[in-house]
């Protein structure tokens, strides 16, 4: 079979659902856009992750790229529905005294954008939390976080595209076998279906855009799998309301990691809890953080290490039943910032990948971004530092 | 950490029902230690549940002539317990690995080591959703037994049990021994369709008398079994009040325009078993799937021993079969260790057994295949899966968008994510969801723990 299309997504994950979603929003519903996926829609890490919607206030521009997309969820629920979505906030713990010197830190980086966070002491931290223990220190609370179920959301923007252009096409079950070439740019998509003729690729596969990549003879994109175990409650056992991390959190996760993503066997991993309400009264809580490949067994040394920390900050959690673990691969780029644009040796073909833990945050604003400089309008956001070009060689 | 929590046997057993209790009988009888862990709080399984106190809940109870049998394993698994055999009753196994299987208990977080290990965690119901199921009042057929038989209670007044396959007469024995009047048993199969269970009960002398007991128990209530027919939908106000039902064609599905209603205040539903197969597939043992035997069961060889080494499987989880197929097979797993300890060669006689039970099973199932047209009672807004509240319509709009597959309608709409692990929901969700008359459903993804334990028991849990 063969067929023509003005754009093809490759995957079907929170990324490039955004991206097909805004794509529909700015072009003309003449627009034929194919997003196909080789399993299901959003049946891989955005399926297999935590849905924190994080303002990270470390500096300007990741201020700025966070927050329009948190921004830009709230109004996507009040369009679409369909998908759980909790305004929460989020509360930043401290225990130690390292801890605690990190809140000021932590309160002046949000004051420097112009935004506010609350420094709490450890009777207040209980009176937003009453379900954390009575010896945590302080803590530092954002009320700008929320909380969205990725899987519904993925599918809710899917449906909202196909709603506002009916030439948006959705294939699960569909993978890229290969791309064909035209010159320097692209004349082809060969799905394990058919072939797709058109001359814009969006490249949103997650830890498998590297694969997508080789498929244009190119220099390896730069994204490895790091992996982190989650474990969920039963119904209406949840302690908490809001979404509470530790305040180590940031250093942990925010920072490029220290170890080499292509040894797999060298990284013992690291943790620092991270708790979440689900609507349904649930408790979902990670988060762990190690590179070994694409490894999904649950590292039971690793989960453990989560729930004894999940365990001091919230004493309630231990009678809680645990229904399920698993392990998702979160999408880390070397140098642990997001891939949004063009791949310039090859006209046509976009990344929108690498997001690590921010996948889920960052996911309105990729699509937006993307679909913004594919219509050629001014993005809303500088895009500068998140260009692939930093990785053509 | 090796404390008192961690425990060692020779032989750990998972299910104390038929086939984990003849497996034990067996080695313990021949001088081998070993641990049975089952949820229940007493041995039995499903089909010789009793009551804490060890009797079987109602004085008046009559037994079909198989329960002597049972009563006899029983028995002799019980005086196995005064010497070589440990049975921890209320034990949840919640993970496990080629010889050590780790369970809660009491609360606390333990772990059997063993040298071989017996799986006999037998099967749950098959669910088909239908308007009103979930109203108080509406059961399982499994859920009914474990009521009457377990707990001694009497369900109701007047029930109605529908289904399909041979699990619903013990359904009616057990309804009436309690004492409930059964105004209706309807089988979903036409006769003609069951008629091909015939030669295998005729031939099998067990299963002969089996069934005209229980046929002389029906008519001895002036029970009908009404072939062909089942339960449309159930209403009342906060609880079951009556149940309309209609007739169904060769699939199952339902004739509109035959509907009666009929008065009741509980329904017994048993449309057949599934294999309960998450903790082989966790140990790692491969698994085939076939809808007369309930969908995916574990593969294992002519002598009960699975491909990975040291797990022996036995009972429901290599395909329904019965209670029969399942103190056999439990025998012939004992008897394959045995040998395995350095004793004497397996008696031909006793793999025999086992393999004419299970080809008298697969050949009296077959008459009973699930029936996909029953899919089509469920309306758009019935619930299919009861622990997230989604809909038929939910369920076949994430098919739809995100696949066909069992994970692309977990991902898509929830279903099967809640404590159930879509045990309930699972087995007809995906050919619902998706229209397929074969029912097949994918494998599923099995995850630590195997059953809900608590945070406290996993971060505990003995090494
Ligand atoms: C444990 C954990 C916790 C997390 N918590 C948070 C959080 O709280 N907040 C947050 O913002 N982010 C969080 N993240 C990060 C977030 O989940 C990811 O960044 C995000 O899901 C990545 O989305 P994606 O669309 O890029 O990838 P994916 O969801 O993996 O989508 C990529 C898709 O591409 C498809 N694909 C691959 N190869 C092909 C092919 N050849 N042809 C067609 N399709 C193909 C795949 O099937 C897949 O569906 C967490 C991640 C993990 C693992
Ligand atoms: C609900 C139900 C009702 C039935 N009613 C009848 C009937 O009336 N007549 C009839 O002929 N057949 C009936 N059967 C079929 C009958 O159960 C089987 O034929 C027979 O009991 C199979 O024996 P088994 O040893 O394979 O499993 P079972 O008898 O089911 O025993 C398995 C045991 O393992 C335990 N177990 C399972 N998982 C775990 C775990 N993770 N940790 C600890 N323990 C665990 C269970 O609590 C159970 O006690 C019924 C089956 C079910 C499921």
């Amino acid at each position: 079979m063969s067929e023509t299309a003005d754009i093809v997504v490759i995957g079907g994950g929170i990324i490039g659902s955004s991206v097909a979603y805004y794509l529909a929003k700015l072009l003309g519903i003449s627009t034929r856009i194919v997003i196909c996926d080789r399993g299901p829609i959003a049946g891989a890490t955005s399926a297999s992750c935590m849905g924190h919607l994080m303002v990270t206030p470390d500096n300007a521009q990741e201020y700025a790229l966070t927050k329009t997309s948190v921004d830009l969820w709230r109004g996507l629920h009040e369009d679409l529905g369909g998908f759980d979505y909790n305004p929460t906030g989020a509360l930043y713990l401290a225990e130690t005294d390292e801890d605690q010197e990190m809140i000021p830190v932590l309160h002046k980086q949000f004051a420097d954008n112009g935004d506010q966070a609350d420094v709490l002491d450890q009777k207040q931290v209980r009176e937003i939390e009453p379900g954390l223990a009575d010896d945590i220190p302080g803590a530092l609370f954002y009320s700008g976080d929320g909380v969205v179920l990725p899987m519904l959301a993925a599918g809710a923007m899917l449906r909202g595209a196909q709603a506002r252009n009916p030439n948006v096409i959705v294939r699960a079950n569909c993978a890229v076998k290969g791309i064909e070439r035209d010159g320097d740019g692209i004349s082809a998509v060969v799905t394990e279906h058919s072939v797709i003729a058109t001359k814009t690729v969006v490249n949103a596969c997650g830890i498998w855009t590297p694969d997508i990549g080789d498929m244009l003879g190119q220099s390896r994109i730069p994204i490895y799998p790091r992996a982190g175990n989650l474990a969920i409650t039963g119904h209406h056992v949840s302690p908490i309301r809001t979404q509470l991390l530790e305040i180590s959190y940031l250093r942990f996760a925010h920072a490029t990691s220290g170890v080499d993503p292509t040894k797999t066997d060298a990284d013992s991993g690291g943790h620092a809890v991270n708790m979440q309400p689900q609507t349904n009264g649930g408790c979902l809580i990670g988060s762990t953080r190690q590179f070994r490949g694409r490894n999904k067994e649950v590292n039971r040394d690793l989960l453990r290490r989560s729930l004894q920390r999940a365990q001091r900050y919230v004493p309630g959690i231990a009678q809680a039943p645990i229904v399920r673990t698993w392990v998702g691969l979160r999408p880390y780029s070397i140098d642990n910032h997001p891939l949004i644009g063009p791949w310039d040796p090859v006209p046509g073909f976009w990344i929108a990948a690498g997001h690590e833990g921010l996948g889920i945050s960052m996911a309105p604003v990729t699509g937006l971004l993307i679909a913004q400089q594919i219509a050629g309008m001014t993005p809303s956001v500088n895009v500068a530092p998140y260009l692939p070009a930093r990785f053509v060689s | 950490m090796s404390d008192d929590r961690t425990i060692e046997a020779d032989v750990g057993v998972v299910g104390a029902g038929p086939g984990g209790m003849a497996a034990a009988t067996k080695l313990a009888a021949a001088g081998l230690r070993v641990v049975v862990l089952d949820e229940g709080q007493r041995a039995g399984g499903q089909i010789y549940r009793q009551l804490p106190n060890g009797t079987n809940g109602h004085g008046l109870m009559a037994e079909p002539p198989s329960h002597d049998q049972g009563h006899e394993l029983i028995k002799s698994f019980e005086k196995q317990t005064e010497r070589n055999v440990e049975l921890i009753h209320g034990a949840t196994v919640w993970d496990a690995q080629p010889g050590r299987l780790w369970f809660e208990h009491e609360g606390a977080s333990r772990l059997l080591r063993c040298r071989h290990m017996v799986l006999a965690p037998g099967a749950y119901d098959r669910c088909i959703p239908f308007p009103g199921w979930t109203l108080p009042g509406v059961m399982t057929a499994g859920a009914l037994q474990v009521m009457i038989r377990g707990f001694g209670v009497v369900p109701g007044k007047r029930a109605l049990v529908v289904g399909s396959g041979p699990l619903l007469l013990p359904t009616v024995t057990s309804l009436l021994g309690a004492g409930v009047e059964v105004v209706a048993a309807l089988e979903a199969s036409s006769r003609w369709q069951a008629l091909r269970a015939l030669p295998a009960v005729a031939l099998h002398a067990a299963r002969r008398r089996e069934a005209f007991w229980y046929l002389k128990q029906l008519s001895r209530a002036r029970v009908k079994l009404q072939w062909g027919w089942t339960v449309f939908a159930c209403e009342g106000d906060g609880r079951v009040q009556r149940a309309i039902i209609g007739k169904v064609d060769r699939s199952g599905r339902p004739r509109r325009g035959t509907e009666r209603t009929i008065e009741c205040d509980v329904v017994g539903a048993g449309f057949g078993l599934v294999p309960s197969i998450e903790i082989g597939l966790r140990l790692g043992v491969a698994s085939q799937f076939a809808a007369t035997r309930g969908g995916h069961y574990l593969v294992v060889d002519a002598e009960q021993r699975t491909a990975v080494a040291t797990v022996f499987a036995v009972g429901e989880i290599c395909g329904i079969g019965g209670a029969e197929v399942a103190s056999a097979e439990g025998e012939l797993a004992a008897a394959s260790i045995l040998r395995e300890e350095g004793g004497a060669a397996i008696d031909p006689a006793v793999v025999a057994r086992a393999r004419s039970e299970r080809r008298a099973a697969d050949s009296m199932l077959r008459a009973f295949a699930p029936l996909p047209g029953l899919h089509e009672l469920a309306r758009p807004d019935t619930i299919v899966c009861r622990c997230e509240d989604i809909t038929k319509l939910a369920a076949g709009q994430a098919a739809a968008l995100h696949g066909e597959s069992m994970r692309a309608i977990k991902v898509g709409c929830r279903a099967g994510m809640g404590p159930c692990q879509a045990r309930i929901c699972g087995p007809s969700l995906q050919a619902m969801a998706t229209d397929n008359t074969a029912c097949t459903m994918d494998l599923p993804v099995v995850q630590v723990p195997l059953k809900p334990v608590s945070s406290e028991t996993i971060l505990t849990a003995p090494e």
